[in-house]
């Protein structure tokens, strides 16, 4: 294993070796938008040297095409570039900015900064112009981005722009229904994606069982999911990696934005950390100069607790149902550092006074510090912890059981970006996180009683070295490589279980041991190879593919249709093997259309994953100490096809995604022990999404999606014993029916205020399933149904009529 | 393990209040629909739990049915039913009287009783398969008494007026005991399946406190019908049934298999039984299940 690693180090530096010198000199920086200040990344440098002198003196207008030389910059907005000493014209491409030139006369490496000049002002008329021709001329393979504007421009449920439900309109994402958390990629089950805040993984995305996710637009810079050909430093997860990036605030002046909505408010302010120039009054007006800090705090909290007030009877009253959270970063920049704090915290509240209460929230705190060595190599060190707890309460008279599951982590990483020349960039870095689970730490408490019981806590620890190589030969053919090698080691101290297993059976004790703290239990380790290319067939056009292997160690462990905010999250350890997938990715990009305005891809993929966690019928999963006796596991396999349409500018803008997919698992115990649809399997996936532009005050927006029902199993017989009804499913097929198809139009209308400089306000008008559909979540059978008595099939429906809303926007 | 239904309670707690949530937008819904199932291979199913009271013993061999079906299932009216005490080594031939009912009248004098200690056989032959089943006899809890609990309009957790019944009774000493406590309203039974109380032990398996009264879900939550008090006059009987480990495990599918539904539903899965065919290539396929149980019992008239 470590000789294949330095086969693949060689073969990553290789392209590296013997290019001919000039004279050259470097140049490197940042690149930022002109008034916030915001770092932009990936950002498009463009350099061609300027041939000849112009009738002033100065550099003339034509250049030399055959000395092209492009950057990009990284997350950070940070940038190198090493070209020839001379005079050159540089061209800076970047999504929502206008496209910026400057003349610059190179005699030795230096450090200059951009900074772009926003393509439009107001919230009016933000286009999402593609960087020319990116998605073709890019590295990225299966790759989707969204930034904060375009989430805010999708009809939403209740009116509330939201970052998840906008991820689910891509290709390749499915979603089991409404209220259903999390989302699934390319068949991929929704603990398998990573998501990341600031570089923290939170470990559930979702409010209100997942009506909302956790990340507050208003706070959110971009959005991108990595779906394929994943890069060496994400690791951990086996289907995806949703990086959701916060904004940095604004260095220029005091700025705020927020929403007042039907379900919850949202309110953000953002601002240098320097004293204002002008005098107190001054603040919400542009700095001559930007200050070296910023902040944002952005904040929102649900009120159906307050709606509801009227609605509820004696028994309710004095409840609680609300969810908050809250956003918060902080940045300097001296010299060649950059350092970051953001932190997130929020929770779901529901509590009936003396019935019962239940509470969960992730909380996660990034420190980043941005170090630039030289003009080459670029750094980035990270520290990050990140919890996810839940809380439930239960009282029964005198006796309330209180009842406490976390997850927490620890985390140290750094990354390195290294710009050995044009052609080839290295990024290299390592990882390490200390987990402890906590499973279910409950007791029973009254004026006589105090019982604690529970399960024993567990730990774990994963570390991870990973080098990459971008490689490109003029732009016609490009190469990632990339191998991470992560480790992972289950640790005490606790009590570690020995089953006799026979497959397809529940497991059974054997005996168990105690173990001391930090004794290593199990111990897995395995390299990671990854592997992407483009092959550029024109100028608008190139076929892309990747390969990647992934590794997890962190298993939700859930059997319910929809996750629960209550799922546990299990190491790996003796008896739960790491989770594996390998995944193989193809796809022709094609842009039409002057400008290239209008994006096409077409991708197909083949996922084959090991080690699944499955479960034994009526398996037992909460607060069980002998849970793993209760696991099976199988293989798992999925393949689909991804169509992308996308068209931006002009007044109508939008995409139309379609997915033909299929996921499927089979395990020895399930099903006779043949394949069978995975409860997030949909065969066909289609979504439509429209904005288009009536005039200046008005702008219409529509969605419309339709996908196939997911699968699901049915009782077929019963019979009676004592007077109970015992449902039998007969032959034991699992997944053996399909719901009906879901599809679902919204509608909305945005109605643009008057425009005031010092403040712009904006309403929306919504209706989320407008033709009334009574989609069903699922259909599941009773037996005594409205007490009446008999069996009955019913079917249930999250949302099940048509939701209008009205929300106002500002801005100042 | 009354933690698990604890658990389901917060569950469905949880579920009732999203459903609240949604109903005040007027969104979520639930309504019945027709759908039609295909049930090709109907089980056999036994229904064989035998006491030690001294009272008519019946054990009902049916078939299962589709899904919808309302009809009765139909009966089994072939087969031969024996019990086996194989401590004692004394067989007890159950008759078949009607409708698949097989049955067995316990007999003091003669000594024909089931006895707390020994193990059971149970032997069925029918349509040429051999069914054979076995269980102890386990010994069962102590009951005091019955408390009454006037409730006057406050009583948790919803008002309501009249009484409500304690179960004052101590679970056996040592660990490994497993009971069925059965409320009667005036001789009828209970048998709401979200009323099953069931409990290992004292209901607690997760501390080392044994043979001490049975936990307030037990003793208390599970033997009331809470959208019901109990009345004037109305006679209100509690039995604790011992019954073996399996048929814990078994209640507990059953009564899990029933109540899943909704955004938290698990796969269907088919309960299991502890009735094997011992000949090869049986033609039946078997469902039900054969529990042993020593009862002790008590009643309370509730007063004005």
């Amino acid at each position: 294993m470590i000789r294949l690693f330095f086969v693949l180090l060689f073969f990553v530096f290789t392209p590296s070796i013997s290019l001919a010198q000039k004279a050259k000199a470097t140049i490197s920086g940042y690149v930022r938008d002109s008034i916030s200040q915001e770092t932009i990344s990936k950002a498009e440098i463009t350099a061609k040297k300027i041939i000849g002198i112009g009738v002033d003196g100065r550099p003339s207008n034509t250049v030399d095409e055959s000395s092209t030389q492009k950057a990009t910059t990284n997350a950070y907005g940070f940038y190198s570039l090493s070209i020839e000493i001379g005079t050159w014209k540089i061209t800076i491409n970047a999504n929502g900015y206008k496209e910026y030139s400057k003349i610059i006369i190179l005699t030795a490496s230096s450090e200059i900064n951009f900074n772009l000049p926003i393509e439009s002002d107001g919230m009016q008329a933000i286009e999402i112009t593609a960087k020319r021709n990116n998605n073709v001329k890019s590295l990225d393979v299966s790759v989707q981005s969204i930034n904060g504007q375009t989430i805010k421009k999708i009809p939403a449920l209740l009116g509330e722009p939201d970052v998840i439900r906008s991820v689910q309109l891509l290709p390749g994402v499915t979603t089991v229904g409404e209220g259903a958390s999390g989302f699934n990629v390319r068949g991929g089950g929704i603990d398998q994606n990573l998501v990341l805040m600031d570089e923290a993984p939170v470990f559930n995305s979702a409010h209100l069982f997942g009506f909302f996710s956790i990340f507050n637009p208003d706070a959110v810079k971009d959005v991108e999911l990595v779906k394929g050909g994943i890069p060496a430093q994400y690791g951990g997860r086996l289907s995806s990696t949703l990086d959701v990036k916060t904004r940095d605030g604004n260095r220029s002046r005091l700025a705020g934005s927020g929403g007042i909505g039907t379900i919850f408010s949202r309110l953000t302010l953002e601002g240098p950390l320097a004293l204002p120039e002008k005098g107190i009054k001054s603040l919400t007006k542009n700095r001559k100069n930007p200050a070296k800090s910023s902040f944002l705090v952005s904040g929102r909290r649900s009120y159906i607790d307050y709606l509801a007030k009227p609605f509820l009877n004696d028994d309710l009253a004095g409840s609680q149902f609300y969810f908050y959270d809250l956003t918060t970063k902080f940045n300097y920049s001296k010299g060649k550092d950059n350092f970051f704090i953001s932190s997130y915290m929020g929770d779901d509240v529901f509590k009936a006074a003396g019935l019962f209460g239940v509470k969960w929230g992730n909380s996660t705190i990034t420190s980043r510090w941005n170090h630039v060595f030289n003009n080459k190599l670029f750094s980035n060190f990270t520290y990050y912890y990140s919890r996810y707890r839940y809380n439930l309460e239960f009282t029964n008279r005198d006796v309330t059981f209180n009842w406490q599951s976390y997850i927490v982590n620890n985390s140290a990483k750094a990354d390195f970006t290294y710009v050995i020349n044009p052609k080839n960039t290295t990024n290299f870095g390592f990882q390490s996180t200390y987990y402890r689970f906590i499973p279910g730490d409950a007791r029973a408490t009254s004026a006589t009683l105090n019982i604690k019981f529970g399960l024993p806590d567990r730990y774990g620890i994963e570390n991870a070295v990973y080098l990459a190589n971008d490689w490109n030969s003029n732009g016609k053919f490009s190469i990632r490589t990339g191998m991470r090698l992560s480790q992972f080691a289950y640790l005490g101290p606790g009590k570690v279980y020995l089953y006799n297993r026979e497959p397809g059976k529940q497991g059974i004790l054997d005996s168990t041991y105690t173990t001391q703290r930090g004794e290593v239990v199990a111990n897995y380790f395995y390299p990671e190879p990854r592997l992407s290319f483009k092959w550029q067939t024109g100028k608008t056009h190139s076929i892309k593919g990747g390969y990647n292997r992934m590794v997890q160690n962190l298993h939700l462990i859930s059997n319910t249709a929809a996750s629960v905010p209550f799922d546990v999250w299990q190491p790996t350890t003796n008896n739960i093997k790491p989770e594996i997938a390998d995944q193989v990715s193809l796809g022709y990009f094609r842009n039409f259309g002057k400008n290239s305005t209008i994006e096409t891809s077409i991708e197909t993929y083949y996922k084959s994953l090991q080690n699944q966690v499955d479960y034994i019928d009526g398996a037992n999963l909460l607060l069980n100490e002998f849970l793993e006796a209760d696991l099976l596991t199988g293989i798992g396999r999925a393949y689909g096809l991804e169509c992308y349409l996308k068209k931006s500018g002009g007044d109508l803008t939008g995409w139309v995604s379609y997915t033909l997919s299929r996921s499927e698992r089979k395990v020895m115990g399930i099903n006779d022990n043949n394949w069978y649809a995975n409860r997030f399997d949909r065969l066909h996936n289609l979504a439509v999404v429209v904005q288009y532009k009536i005039n200046l005050r008005w702008e219409f927006a529509a969605n419309f999606i339709f996908s196939s029902g997911t699968p699901t199993t049915f009782y077929t017989g019963q019979y009676k014993v004592q007077g109970y009804t015992v449902p039998d499913a007969g032959s034991n097929a699992r997944n053996n029916v399909r719901n009906p198809d879901y599809h679902r139009l919204d509608l909305s209308f945005t109605y643009y205020r008057k425009k005031n400089p010092k403040w712009e306000s904006f309403w929306v008008f919504s209706t989320y399933n407008t033709y009334n559909r009574r989609n069903p979540f699922s259909i599941y059978f009773a037996t005594n149904f409205q007490d009446k008595n008999y069996n009955a099939a019913i079917r249930y429906s999250v949302i099940g009529s048509i939701v209008p809303a009205i929300s106002y926007n500002f801005k100042f | 393990m009354p933690f698990h239904s604890f658990i389901q309670r917060i569950q469905s707690a949880v579920f009732t209040s999203i459903l609240v949530v949604l109903t005040l937008f007027q969104t979520g819904c639930e309504d019945e629909i027709k759908v039609s199932v295909d049930y090709n291979q109907p089980k056999l199913v036994v229904d064989a739990f035998i006491n030690n009271l001294p009272q008519t013993q019946t054990i009902t061999l049916s078939k299962a049915v589709n899904y919808f079906d309302t009809n009765t299932a139909p009966a089994i009216t072939n087969a031969q039913v024996l019990l086996f005490d194989t401590t004692a080594g004394k067989p007890f031939f159950f008759q078949h009287t009607e409708k698949g009912k097989y049955q067995f009248t316990p007999n003091a004098n003669s000594g024909d009783t089931f006895t707390i200690g020994h193990d059971y056989a149970l032997f069925i032959l029918v349509d040429g398969d051999t069914l054979a089943s076995f269980c102890r006899l386990s010994r069962t809890a102590t009951f005091d008494s019955i408390r009454l609990v006037d409730v006057e309009g406050n009583g948790p957790p919803f008002n309501t007026t009249g009484y409500y019944v304690e179960l004052m009774a101590k679970d056996a000493f040592g660990k490994g005991d497993f009971y069925w406590i059965k409320t009667f309203r005036n001789d009828t039974f209970l048998n709401n399946i979200n009323q099953l109380n069931i409990s290992a032990d004292m209901g607690n398996t997760s501390t080392d406190v044994d043979g001490e009264l049975f936990i307030y879900p037990i003793r208390y939550s599970g033997v009331n019908d809470f959208s019901r008090s109990f009345k004037k006059d109305e006679n209100i009987r509690l039995e604790i049934h011992s019954i073996s480990p399996i048929a814990y495990g078994w209640f507990n599918l059953v009564r899990n298999e029933n109540q899943n539904g909704g955004l938290f539903a698990t796969p269907p899965a088919n309960i299991f039984s502890n009735i094997i065919a011992i000949n090869k290539n049986p033609k039946n396929t078997l469902g039900g299940l054969f529990c042993m149980s020593a009862v002790v019992r008590k009643e309370i008239l509730i007063p004005d």
